[in-house]
């Protein structure tokens, strides 16, 4: 065998395994969805405490969250079906994902229910739970974008100590458009990149 | 070195469509019957064959499941099949070097 069969060889596998790398910027509609469900929940929020309809603020968290929820089982079971392989990067973008969730989950309802700290506290311990989302997405995806998004979360955190209580979940949203939708678009990006790269 | 001295090069992974399989699934933890077929360009019978050999020798695990009713077959690479393809490509690079 010549050296130009060996190279030919070595080629070809590295074409196969670039071939085995399948888009797995797909989770740009979790965040898309949940980033517009929140800003929704925010609004309705501001829009009850306005009317002075301070029994139905939880109504309005538990139903977008309940929506959201729905949409995330259909939407990945749609995903999984659709998924023609399995990538050691989906196994732990599922694990941070799963962990995030049940992060948001314990910060922004179970320890405010069970009087660990008050309502004021919330958003910041929300940011600082996105910020690790998005950090370590952004390590997964090698991706600086991602990670920045991560650091400007912690810093909104941060400022959020100092800003009013009554105004920290308006504080929020512009964090939802910078650190939530804008990694959230350009994932969409890569995601349709990919796909065309690997067609 | 001289060429004798070098170990020779794994014959059932020194196939087109097995030294596929095996490139593909050493980046990935699992992938479909479908996958396979679409990124090799192959037949089914062709890569049916070819999955049963490198099955039988143990570099591959063949993992049946059904998605609805609709049956899935997936292949995974086993630490041999893992070991086996490292050798591989280090043979072939040493033969690469070597003949340069």
């Amino acid at each position: 065998m010549s050296s130009t069969n060996f190279e030919q060889d070595i080629q070809y596998i590295k074409a196969m395994i670039r071939q085995s790398r399948e888009v797995t910027a797909g989770s740009w509609m979790f965040f898309l969805v949940w980033g517009v469900l929140v800003i929704f929940a925010i609004v309705a929020q501001y829009v009850l405490v306005s009317l002075a309809m301070y029994h139905l603020i939880w109504l309005d968290w538990v139903a977008f969250a309940v929506i959201g929820l729905s949409f995330s089982m259909i939407y990945g079971r749609k995903l999984k079906n659709e998924k023609k392989v399995k990538t050691y990067l989906d196994q732990a973008m599922s694990a941070v994902i799963l962990a995030s969730a049940l992060g948001f989950l314990l910060t922004g309802f179970i320890f405010p229910y069970l009087n660990l700290y008050g309502w004021e506290a919330i958003p910041v311990l929300i940011a600082m739970v996105a910020g690790m989302l998005t950090f370590i997405m952004g390590g997964l995806f090698e991706w600086k974008l991602l990670k920045a998004c991560g650091l400007i979360w912690w810093a909104g955190a941060l400022i959020m100590c100092f800003v009013p209580a009554g105004l920290r979940s308006l504080f929020f949203i512009p964090l939802i458009l910078i650190g939530y939708i804008w990694p959230a678009l350009s994932l969409r990006s890569l995601y349709y990149k990919q796909k065309s790269q690997n067609a | 070195m001289p060429e004798n001295v070098l170990p020779p090069l794994d014959p059932v992974l020194h196939s087109r469509v097995r030294l596929g399989i095996v490139s593909i699934l050493a980046g990935v933890k699992e992938a479909t019957f479908s996958f396979l077929k679409e990124k090799l360009g192959t037949t089914d019978g062709n890569l049916s064959a070819n999955i049963n050999k490198l099955e039988t020798e143990g570099y591959i695990e063949v993992i049946k499941t059904f998605q609805g009713k609709k049956p899935v077959t997936s292949c995974r690479l086993t630490e041999k099949g893992k070991t086996a393809f490292s050798q591989y490509v280090e043979t072939l690079e040493q033969y690469y070097l070597l003949k340069k």
